[in-house]
């Protein structure tokens, strides 16, 4: 974008009414001093309560303010999405819009980016947030994604989130929640690390998650891992997937052999087999006809990446001058 | 593909035209009409002149500019002789797009909105299916912002069986779609002419195009209409339909809320399979430690196993469709701004 400026703020609020006058003056409180070209944008996500009116309100006093208003109700990661596609900075920072999150720790964010990282993940090292229900399922997520994925974060909850511009333009956001969003620029590249952000209590309104996100992100974790690590490679995905099934199979034949024994070995009856090798066997089979299955998937990929011309010059190159 | 306003000369067959089009003039841009009005024709025996003189009158009492595109699906036949004598008679008023082969309504729409000028379109069954005199309304709801009029047909005319599955068919939708659309079977329909520009239908989408274009942001309204007529069979229809109808409603359930994220789709139903074949599987193990039963010839151990399989191929399809939407859709966008504050 030609209108460069040096930070962007991008607060996704979904009816929000009572802490939007205080959050627009914290931002401004913590953005003001620091000398900087900035703007905040607000992603209305159609909210209902005149959140909206409040905005546009505030927006008559404060030339920095940007509105973004969604025809309907689209979530938060969409409202991110379209933040980041909107913001002009060579930063940009998102930030929770319930107050939960401290605008002062953004010029905390913009020092720590210029000791040479891309990506800053917060890290509400003491969160006010139930244990059950809130803080137990984030942490047991936050380290089966640190598992799989190699990304070390404590707390990729968390909306307060600092990135460098090049890196949001590399980065594929369509349906990832934000959590992901540094596994995904280290998948491409970027130095991510994390800090230690200020986390207050919810003042106004309710919380807007429920318990049930668990077995989405756990797909969305498998589908995170597949394309920000094996994009360019998918065969080797599968083709790991492929060699479990064949080992899980491998296990169960050798099962089989143990437990009926030698002296009863198909071929001494005349071929003709007990139920207990039956079962064995087709058991057997079926695993294994996962491990071609999944091969043939993989090569199926292939085939997607290949024709997607993904490895075109063109698409390197840009890589690359971002890089350089 | 298609031909558009074919040249006598060209195609003899056609059928004579008294009138040549006039000269291309200013009028020539898209949007200085109010109205177009885009009828399918799918038989012969359409009645063009009832629907032209219909929607005619109530757009010239309502004081709207207007234009109507016939579409003609593949369809020789009377139909296409009474069209020619419409334009003698109405001029440019009257448009004719001809397929040679039938392509279906998505895809005589579509082409129809690349040709039509005006600002609003609004389609029409191939006979007077409703009361003409809704469309005023319909329009005064476009011009209260709405994007996409939808009719409601109430009360029906048509036969009681027939009522009674569409109402079932629209139940399912509103079901499995999770939207309250009570008549998805009328195409009567007011359309702004951006969200047809936008959203692209193909195939069987035509039915579901206020689903889609609910989903895809716009704001849809739904409106009563007085239902004159019903064309159309009574009764049961084949099988087929039923199967037809079934695998629409999936693949729009499917493309409205999965097309970003298939891995949810794919990874939920496979997880539901492969964890009732695991529980299948603990009972079966429970039999065997507790109760010492031998499980080895029984057929639900086959079947758990089976279903783990089963379930654990779906969530491998799931991971196809992420590669393919991350390689082929990356720019693709899940939301719909409606305005900007700069």
């Amino acid at each position: 974008m030609s209108l460069s400026i040096d930070l962007s703020i991008v607060v996704p609020i979904y009816n929000e009414a009572e802490s939007l006058k205080i959050l627009h003056g914290e931002i401004q409180a913590a953005a003001a001093p620091m000398g900087l070209s900035w703007e905040l944008i607000l992603v209305d996500d159609c909210s209902t309560d005149g959140s909206h009116r409040i905005a546009l309100e505030l927006r008559k006093n404060d030339p920095h303010l940007r509105i973004v208003r969604f025809s309907r109700n689209y979530g938060q990661t969409a409202a991110l999405a379209a933040g980041f596609d909107q913001s002009r900075g060579d930063v940009v920072v998102t930030l929770d819009g319930d107050l939960q999150n401290d605008p002062a720790d953004i010029p905390k964010m913009l020092k720590e980016l210029e000791r040479g990282f891309d990506v800053i993940a917060g890290w509400r090292k003491d969160r006010q947030d139930g244990f059950v229900l809130r803080r137990l399922p984030s942490m047991i997520a936050n380290r089966m994604i640190a598992i799989v994925t190699g990304v070390a974060i404590h707390d990729t909850g968390c909306t307060l989130k600092a990135f460098r511009r090049e890196v949001i333009e590399r980065l594929p956001i369509y349906a990832e929640q934000h959590r992901f969003l540094p596994v995904m620029s280290q998948g491409s590249g970027a130095r991510v690390t994390e800090m230690i952000v200020n986390h207050r209590p919810r003042l106004f309104g309710s919380s807007k998650y429920g318990i049930g996100r668990a077995w989405r992100v756990l797909l969305d974790l498998m589908a995170i891992k597949l394309i920000s690590q094996f994009s360019q490679r998918p065969l080797r995905y599968f083709g790991f997937l492929s060699f479990l099934f064949m080992i899980f199979g491998g296990f169960f034949a050798s099962v089989g052999l143990i437990t009926t024994g030698a002296q009863a070995a198909a071929f001494e009856n005349n071929w003709t087999v007990n139920t207990w090798q039956q079962t064995v066997i087709s058991v057997t089979i079926l695993i294994w006809m996962l491990m071609v299955f999944f091969a043939m998937l993989g090569l199926l990929a292939e085939l997607v990446v290949h024709a997607s011309g993904m490895h075109k010059r063109s698409a390197l190159s840009r890589l690359m001058n971002e890089q350089s | 593909m298609f031909a558009t306003e074919p040249n006598p000369k060209d195609n003899p067959s056609a059928g004579p035209v008294s009138s040549q089009w006039p000269p291309i003039g200013q009028t020539e841009v898209v949007g200085s009409l109010d109205v177009t009005v885009v009828v399918p024709v799918q038989s012969g025996d359409a009645e063009v002149r009832q629907v032209l003189q219909a929607l005619g009158c109530e757009l010239d009492r309502e004081g709207r500019s207007w234009e109507m595109i016939f579409v003609f699906d593949g369809v020789q036949g009377p139909a296409w002789e009474k069209v020619e004598a419409l334009r003698s008679e109405y001029g440019r008023k009257v448009r004719t797009i001809h397929f040679k082969n039938p392509f279906g309504e998505s895809v005589c729409l579509s082409a129809a909105v690349e040709k039509a000028l005006g600002r609003i379109i609004v389609t029409s069954p191939q006979y007077v299916q409703v009361d003409p005199i809704e469309l005023g309304d319909m329009l005064d709801e476009i011009d209260r912002g709405a994007d996409f009029v939808a009719p409601w047909r109430h009360p029906r005319v048509d036969p009681v069986l027939n009522r009674v599955q569409s109402v079932l068919f629209n139940f399912v939708i509103r079901m499995i779609i999770g939207m309250r659309f009570h008549d998805l079977n009328c195409y009567f329909r007011a359309i702004r002419r951006e969200v047809l520009e936008e959203v692209v239908i193909y195939g069987d989408m035509y039915r579901f195009l206020p689903v889609i274009a609910f989903r895809r942001g716009y704001r849809v309204v739904e409106v009563k209409v007085r239902h004159l007529q019903e064309w159309g069979r009574a009764g049961f229809f084949g099988l087929g339909v039923y199967v037809r109808r079934l695998l629409d409603i999936l693949a729009v359930m499917f493309l409205t809320k999965f097309t970003l994220k298939p891995l949810r789709f794919f990874g939920t139903l496979g997880g539901l399979v492969t964890l009732s074949g695991t529980m299948l599987t603990a009972y079966l193990t429970i039999e065997k430690l507790v109760y010492n039963e031998g499980i080895a010839g029984r057929p639900l151990l086959l079947i758990a196993v089976l279903l783990i399989v089963l379930g654990v191929q779906i969530i491998g399809f799931g991971l196809v469709g992420e590669i393919i939407i991350y390689s082929q859709a990356r720019n693709l966008k899940e939301y719909r701004i409606e305005r900007i504050w700069e």
